[in-house]
């Protein structure tokens, strides 16, 4: 029952090749048939330049959250590595040159400094490269050719993911790579032949399935690109910028175009511009760059203008921890910016989601002519799954606009009070329909007015319009038996895959405990919410901020006690934490 | 001395109901009788009338101030944003639509102020965007402080003892910035102005229209219309708009010619 689960790391100094090692660990072990979550991690207590880290999470299931053990260490520099002791399982593996460089002295080998549980299996990686391959420089496939003979992975795959990456390289460093990896496989069968794991074998796919790695930001362009979007403004800031990359090497191919803008306040405002003259256009930010956006987002709501912001959240608050993850912007992306100004948010919990979350925002942003706010982090962003290449839902692409009626022409009325809220909708150009929009409070025609019955009205119709969104964005989801629960957890983002492990974990232990996980941030489904806490003797929701900002948020939809599992540590939360707490409540109800 | 405010408002009602405008909206203007904005009104609409652009095809984004609220008396397409973010908005609409004919307002303070980090920027984006900058060098809206173009010495509620930061100049700002059209004008003359839109609308780059104008109500002192009226004058004679040199040079010379300061040749694609 308990299945393949196998978190495997490659620690190096920059030069040894260790994330090009991790990449192709990553693509042979998908192509293999194992579910794969990778996230390079660089440790907090990185002194100076030079350390790199890649950890991926194998597995015969889908994972969707890290562990906080490393079963298998490679370790291509071991005086970085040692680093990462304190971070194995007690039965971890651990990989390492037995001879290594003369500038390594010996008792900086990691051999001298593992715990005693450990298995260690030493090889020359270097000397076995160069004597293969004439150079030492390709020591990392070596170690990969060691792996692949001590856990029984299939040297072909490797070989295959090998060729892929190296051919466009030319027939001589291909040939060089290939040989480095052979010799490592080679000296590992025999040298190791008595103690071969056999851990990781080749899985036969049943589903005939070709996934692909994807990261977070990849689905998130490629979600946009699907949806039709043709302008993409955007300032660098991490960790959003691979997503303004990624597009400006393919929207030209579509017609579109990528502007660098000269800050996010520019941004935001050639998006609303774009999506005022009628283009699918967007932004991708952080943290820092939002709260420059939000007089904008604002701006967006009172003129019933749409926008799609990706705030890819990173640790702060102000320029922060700029390579950590954190979940600290949820209220900011639901309340930032002057004046009562409801918009949409909404938050993927996995890469496939960034890609469908993406798309729909569009759709959303159009129909209810507001700003949507796609809220995720740096570990969502930057993390890679394997997955099936995701298909838009037609209806994302098609214009979502709702343009006025012919008859309307001549007495346009642009902010028409309706029931829905939503107003048809012109876009320059249209004859007979002229307006001019304003973040000035206004009548129904558009001009601006101050008088308190009109304020009243038109708030009221941004709020309607808004929660009439309801209907088109996804209800949480619940994974739990009926019945009463002795605990209730509610996650969102990139903590729900954790949140879900844990919960499956407790369930599989017996503990009466279900999960939620909601991706609509804004509006909210207060009913389905209710009900499920309801149900709970005591919620827990974990999430990676200080005070418990979606806890703030929901948390006084029922009287049920709401336990918060809060972490300012700027890495993603394990199922473990979440998991010791689960028992830790159930024991209070045992005692 | 002082005219009544019923008499005053009467005034602008009969402008209004001249119909001396006809790229306009039903909205009464809330600029104060005797305003600058007046004549740069009428310098746009004759723009657009002569030639000949179909009203639901212009787009003009403003920013926040009495210059901000023209989107509301124009009759076209119109999208009254933030303060200081009209030129951001209008490359989004030009690059969204470049059949519309877009035009981007805001007095001294919204594009100087606020928002003069974004003047560069769409000076070498070089998108065709016509930036009309109403300048009074004052606030308005506000009641009357001084704003980065004021000269030194203004004194307001808010500088009682004389400004002492020195003046931005705009014109020399949007050259050094590499703008492909540069005009100075005085909103004294919507004739000038009508002439300078019409060739700047059709220059397929970003253009920069530098309007001085008057502020009636809160500067009393120095671009008042007597002073604007006795300073300003037409550029020499021997001025070539095409000499990017010449223009640096007759902006740092003499701060009231008025006319087509830069022109830049078009760039062979």
């Amino acid at each position: 029952m308990a299945g393949i689960d196998l978190t495997v790391e490659v620690c190096g100094m920059s030069g040894d090749g260790t994330i090009a090692a991790g990449g192709i660990l990553n693509e042979a072990m998908s192509r293999q048939g194992y579910s794969a979550l990778a996230f390079d991690s660089y440790p907090a207590e990185i002194r100076g330049f030079g350390r790199c880290v890649t950890r991926s999470r194998f597995g015969d299931r889908p994972k969707l959250a890290l562990t906080d053990r490393t079963n298998a260490l490679i370790s291509l520099d071991d005086e970085q590595s040692r680093s990462r002791i304190p971070f194995l399982a007690e039965d971890a593996v651990v990989l390492f040159d037995d001879k290594p460089p003369s500038y390594v002295e010996e008792n900086k080998s990691i051999a001298a400094h593992v715990e005693p549980t450990m298995t260690l299996y030493g090889a020359p990686f270097a000397d076995l490269a160069a004597k293969a391959a004439g150079s030492a420089r390709g020591r990392n496939l070596t170690a990969l050719g060691v792996f692949a003979a001590v856990f029984g992975a299939s040297p072909d795959v490797f070989r295959e993911v090998i060729t892929g990456k190296f051919a466009p390289k030319g027939e001589k460093v291909l040939r060089a790579n290939l040989k480095s990896f052979d010799a490592g496989y080679e000296y590992a069968l025999e040298t190791f032949s008595k103690r071969l794991l056999n851990t990781a074998p080749p899985l036969r796919r049943t589903d005939g399935s070709r996934k692909v790695l994807t990261s977070g930001n990849t689905a998130i362009a490629e979600g946009a690109l699907a949806a039709g979007v043709k302008l993409y403004f955007g300032y660098p800031i991490t960790p959003a910028t691979p997503i303004m990359e990624y597009l400006a090497k393919k929207l030209p191919e579509r017609g579109g175009r990528v502007t660098q803008m000269e800050d996010e306040i520019s941004s935001i405002g050639a998006v609303l511009g774009a999506f005022f003259a009628g283009t699918r256009a967007m932004t991708a930010t952080s943290g820092p760059g939002f709260a420059l956006m939000t007089e904008l987002i604002t701006h967006g709501v009172m003129s019933e203008t749409p926008a799609v912001i990706i705030d890819a959240q990173r640790a702060g608050p102000s320029t922060g921890l700029p390579t950590k993850t954190e979940q600290s912007d949820l209220q900011a992306a639901v309340f930032g910016g002057p004046g009562d100004s409801p918009r949409i948010v909404i938050a993927p919990t996995d890469v496939a989601e960034c890609f469908h979350y993406t798309a729909k925002a569009f759709q959303l942003a159009e129909k209810y002519q507001t700003p949507v706010i796609v809220l995720t982090d740096f570990f969502l962003d930057n993390r890679v799954e394997n997955i099936e290449p995701p298909a838009l839902e037609p209806e994302d692409a098609r214009d979502g606009n709702i343009y006025p009626d012919a008859s309307a022409k001549g007495a346009y009325r642009r902010y028409e009070l309706t029931d829905s809220g939503i107003s048809p909708r012109a876009v320059p150009g249209m004859e007979g329909f002229m307006f001019a929009a304003t973040g000035l409070e206004h009548v129904e025609r558009g001009t601006p007015d101050y008088t308190p019955a009109n304020h009243m009205a038109m708030s009221q119709k941004r709020y309607r319009k808004i929660r009439s969104a309801l209907a088109d964005l996804p209800a949480p989801e619940e994974y739990a038996e009926t019945g009463p629960l002795d605990v209730g957890v509610i996650s969102w983002g990139s903590t729900f895959g954790a949140a879900l492990e844990a919960v499956q974990d407790a369930q599989a232990r017996g503990i009466r405990v279900g999960a939620l996980k909601i991706t609509s941030i804004y509006p909210y489904h207060e009913d389905v919410i209710r009900t499920f806490m309801r149900r709970c003797r005591k919620i827990l929701i974990p999430e990676l901020n200080f005070e418990g900002q979606l806890s703030g948020l929901i948390g006084h939809l029922d009287g049920t006690e709401i336990v918060r599992l809060t972490m300012a540590t700027g890495v993603p939360m394990a199922p473990s934490v979440i998991l010791k707490k689960i028992f830790e409540i159930v024991g209070e109800k045992a005692a | 001395m002082k005219t009544p405010a019923r008499e005053l408002a009467a005034k602008v009602k009969s402008i209004h109901d001249s119909h001396i405008f006809s790229v306009r909206s039903d909205e009464l203007p809330t600029w104060c009788p005797g305003c600058g904005y007046f004549g740069i009104h009428f310098g746009i609409n004759n723009a657009i009338q002569r030639l000949e652009l179909p009203h639901h095809e212009v787009m003009i984004v403003s920013g926040i101030g009495c210059a901000g609220r023209y989107p509301f008396f124009s009759g076209t397409y119109g999208l009254h944003t933030v303060h200081g973010r009209s030129l951001p908005v209008a490359t989004g609409v030009k690059l969204a639509n470049p059949g519309l004919t877009v035009l981007a307002v805001g007095g001294d303070g919204d594009g100087l102020g606020i928002g003069g980090g974004h003047l560069p920027h769409a000076a070498r984006r070089d998108i065709n965007i016509n930036y009309i900058l109403f300048d009074n060098s004052i606030y308005g809206l506000t009641k009357g402080q001084p704003s980065p173009s004021s000269p030194i010495g203004m004194k307001t509620k808010a500088s009682p003892l004389g400004t002492i930061d020195k003046p931005l100049n705009g014109s020399l700002m949007a050259l050094s910035y590499g703008a492909t059209f540069v005009a100075r004008l005085f909103a004294g003359d919507p004739e000038s102005i009508a002439d300078a839109l019409m060739e700047g609308i059709n220059h397929p780059g970003f253009a920069f229209f530098h309007i001085y104008s008057t502020c009636v109500t809160f500067d009393k002192q120095f671009k008042t219309w007597d002073n604007l009226k006795s300073r300003t004058h037409p550029l020499p004679e021997s001025h070539d708009p095409q000499d990017y040199k010449q223009a640096i040079n007759e902006v740092l010379a003499d701060d009231y010619s008025m006319g087509v300061l830069y022109h830049a040749k078009p760039v062979a694609q």
